[in-house]
């Protein structure tokens, strides 16, 4: 079982942690290619000031406390805090960083931290009830998204359960393993889910430059399916 | 908070009905193949397909278009979520042109494209009028107007489109007259005529209208129909132009005098040559820049796409009412504000205020002479589109649907202000408006902004606003 874990914690976290670093670098070089590079001078004339300043207002959250979906919102927000905080810089972790990266991060208290994941637990699970139980939301979610919401508590619960062997129901061991592979499973499924929002996000939220389309493209269009005439 | 939009007691309507338009030539077979054809093509030579990798990789399923979309908040049927219309496209992209999709297709039963899914797609793409309202509220920015757009784009490749739209666009791009509702040139100068006449009248003022004058600072096209169902409109930009001084800086062409652009809601090709076909009268009559008149996705189409397509430098492009507030604050243009003593309102077309660049300007110009003005809640960029957006409004068959779906939440937030007048600076929302206005039995007038400038205006030399108005009272008793 050490050797698992340790092999868990050295080898395959660099692995999985490098793969996805690399499929995110892929989306991003994708996106700056796309959105920025292959249209080019067409940029010129884009509405920048509209779309700029819909970016950034976008980043406030309360502006989208809508009617319907506030409790979702409120949620969701409070969730990313947790998702993006515990991972980062619990003290636990702040050495994985520097063992692979040499970086030196400042670490939250432990109370913190519990208090913080606990939340983030909570959170994740009233997303989960919600996605169940309110019908149009419901609607539209395929076993992508509750698998996903799952993939990450999975991390968040055995990491709890592992630092605190009052509340396990297994051993240090096998929670830490639990821990450990769905963590690393996590960062794997990262860049081909919708998780890969991490990047995609910040280029969605300038993805009106789409609107400026490509002279002479529906002339070959048209030239590729019809004769002149059948055109119009 | 003023972006929270307030969803009402808007009665759900229950019933799963669909609005089916005319199409010329309804294709029958082969509707998968061609449609994967017609989807294939695009890709290869459009930008799309980034667009379309990365929606696909990004929608949160948080349900935030569905509470946003005035469709869905009255029928609450889950078709008419938008994140659920546009997957249908996402899913057949998904499936059929990625590799991730093919590999997926061989191991499992994965969605496949069939005459069901064109049907629903046939259907659902226009039931959206492509407002982009829930775009605004999209975490993940996917664009559903403009999934609508490239969906109506395939369909139209395979002769899927509304009659509607089809045979104005063959008119304009191919018709003798180049125009959509079929206005030849005599036609068009003596509907100018009638306006000269109008003019003298109402104002007391001589004018004759420009005619292809060449080098003129600016080319003025309007909605055509305007010609026939707006005069007091024309009548409010011809009082402006020669208030101002500035009658003998514009003009007319007669080789087309169509703003309207069906390009915009369904097709990349008649988009660019309808853009082309402005420019090249532009060019034709050496003139400096692009003046639109009150219509919403004429102006969008122009100032969004003009330097899209332009070689080399594109011209500028003005909406009407840019002009007109600039008249204002140099002082050219004097409105009297004595003369309008009703409650106004102001309907912002979605197509220039939340795609495009006119909020604040038309707020401008009103609050300047109309004392009594009021916001509907929610208004700019939040507005609710009037139900008629997309192309829509040209669909006579889908009626309807427009009144009892689409236009509904429109209609409760009118009512809800209490205004007399609904001021509407675009031909589209104007006819989707007045049909509201007359199926709800709302106790109000919808207008140009315009219209209301006509009753207004002080012109040295010409008659007073206030006896203008006294002759009008004494006209209607
Ligand atoms: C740069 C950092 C991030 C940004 C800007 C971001 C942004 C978002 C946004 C805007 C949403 C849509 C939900 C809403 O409308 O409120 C979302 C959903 C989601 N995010 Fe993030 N996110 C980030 C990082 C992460 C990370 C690190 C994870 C976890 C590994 C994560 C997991 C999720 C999940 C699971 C959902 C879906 C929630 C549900 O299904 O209800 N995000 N994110
Ligand atoms: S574009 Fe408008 S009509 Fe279409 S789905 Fe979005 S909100 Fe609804
Ligand atoms: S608002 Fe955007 S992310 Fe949310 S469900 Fe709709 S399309 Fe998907």
């Amino acid at each position: 079982m050490e050797a698992w874990i340790d092999f868990a914690k050295g080898p395959l976290f660099a692995v999985t942690f490098l793969i996805m670093i690399l499929g995110l670098a892929r989306l991003l070089i994708i996106q700056v290619y796309n959105l920025i590079i292959s249209k080019g001078g067409r940029l010129k004339n884009a509405p920048w000031k509209s779309i700029l300043k819909d970016a950034v207002t976008w980043f406030i959250p309360v502006k989208h406390l809508i009617k319907g979906t506030v409790i979702f919102s409120a949620f969701s927000f409070m969730f990313h805090i947790g998702v993006i905080l515990v991972p980062v810089l619990l003290a636990d972790h702040i050495v994985l960083w520097e063992n692979f990266l040499g970086a030196n991060l400042p670490a939250i208290g432990q109370g913190f931290a519990d208090f913080l994941t606990l939340f983030t637990i909570g959170c994740i699970l009233v997303l989960l009830i919600m996605r169940v139980f309110v019908r149009r939301q419901r609607a539209m979610s395929k076993p992508m998204d509750y698998f996903l919401l799952i993939m990450v508590l999975l991390p968040f619960a055995s990491g709890y359960f592992a630092s605190h062997p009052g509340s396990n129901p297994l051993t240090w061991e096998s929670m830490m393993l639990v821990h450990l592979l769905s963590a690393e499973f996590l960062l794997v499924l990262i860049p081909f889910t919708k998780l890969a929002h991490i990047v995609l996000y910040f280029f969605d939220r300038i993805s009106g430059l789409h609107w400026q389309l490509r002279p002479g493209a529906g002339d070959k269009v048209a030239r590729a399916l019809f004769d002149e005439e059948a055109r119009v | 908070m003023s972006t929270i939009p307030e969803e009402s007691k808007i009665q759900t309507v229950k019933e799963k009905k669909s609005y089916p338009y005319y199409i010329e030539n309804p294709v029958e077979e082969n509707r998968v193949e061609r449609f994967l054809e017609a989807f294939a093509a695009i890709l290869k030579y459009t930008d799309y397909k980034p667009l379309l990798d990365s929606y696909c990789n990004s929608s949160a399923k948080c349900n935030r278009c569905a509470v946003t979309c005035p469709v869905f908040q009255v029928t609450h049927d889950p078709r008419d979520i938008p994140c659920y219309r546009t997957n249908l496209l996402l899913d057949t992209y998904k499936r059929y042109f990625t590799i991730g999709g093919w590999f997926k297709s061989r191991f499992t039963s994965t969605f496949e494209l069939t005459d069901d899914i064109i049907d629903e797609m046939l259907d659902g793409f226009y039931r959206c009028t492509a407002c982009r309202r829930c775009t605004r509220e999209c975490p993940m920015g996917v664009d559903h107007g403009m999934i609508t757009r490239l969906g109506r784009y395939i369909l139209s490749l395979m002769g899927i489109v509304p009659k509607a739209l089809q045979v104005s666009t063959r008119e304009q791009l191919e018709g003798e007259t180049h125009n959509t509702s079929q206005i030849p040139k005599a036609a068009l100068l003596n509907t100018l005529e009638f306006l000269s006449e109008e003019l003298k009248d109402m104002l007391g003022i001589e004018v004759e209208f420009p005619v292809d004058k060449m080098k003129r600072d600016y080319v003025f096209f309007c909605a055509v129909s305007d010609y026939l169902l707006e005069p007091e409109t024309l009548m409010g930009n011809a009082a402006v132009l020669y208030a101002s001084g500035d009658w003998d800086r514009w003009t007319i062409g007669t080789c087309n005098y169509d703003g309207i652009n069906y390009g915009l809601f369904y097709s990349d090709w008649h988009l660019e040559s309808i853009i082309k076909q402005l420019i090249a009268e532009v060019d034709r009559l050496k003139g400096k820049n692009i003046l639109i008149g009150e219509c919403g996705h004429a102006s969008r189409s122009a100032h969004d796409f003009v330097p899209v397509f332009s070689n080399g430098k594109p011209y500028p492009v003005y909406n009407f009412m840019e002009y007109t507030l600039k008249c204002i604050k140099e002082g050219r243009i004097k409105l009297n504000n004595d003369i309008v003593t009703e409650k106004v309102t102001y309907h912002d077309p979605c197509n220039i205020a939340r795609s495009g660049w006119i909020i604040d300007q038309p707020r401008e110009i009103l609050k300047s002479f109309v004392p009594n003005f009021v916001e509907m809640t929610p208004h700019g960029k939040d507005n609710y589109c009037c139900g008629g957006g997309g192309g829509l409004v040209s669909v006579d068959e889908i009626h309807d649907f427009r009144m009892n779906i689409a236009g509904k939440v429109k209609a409760e937030q009118i009512r809800r202000t209490g205004a007399e007048i609904v001021i509407s600076p675009c031909a589209n929302c104007k006819k989707q408006l007045k049909e509201l206005v007359e199926h709800y039995e709302l106790p109000c007038q919808v207008m140009g902004i315009h219209d209301l400038i006509l009753k207004a205006i002080e012109i040295p030399g010409a008659k007073s606003a206030a006896e203008r108005n006294e002759e009008a009272e004494m006209f209607a008793m």
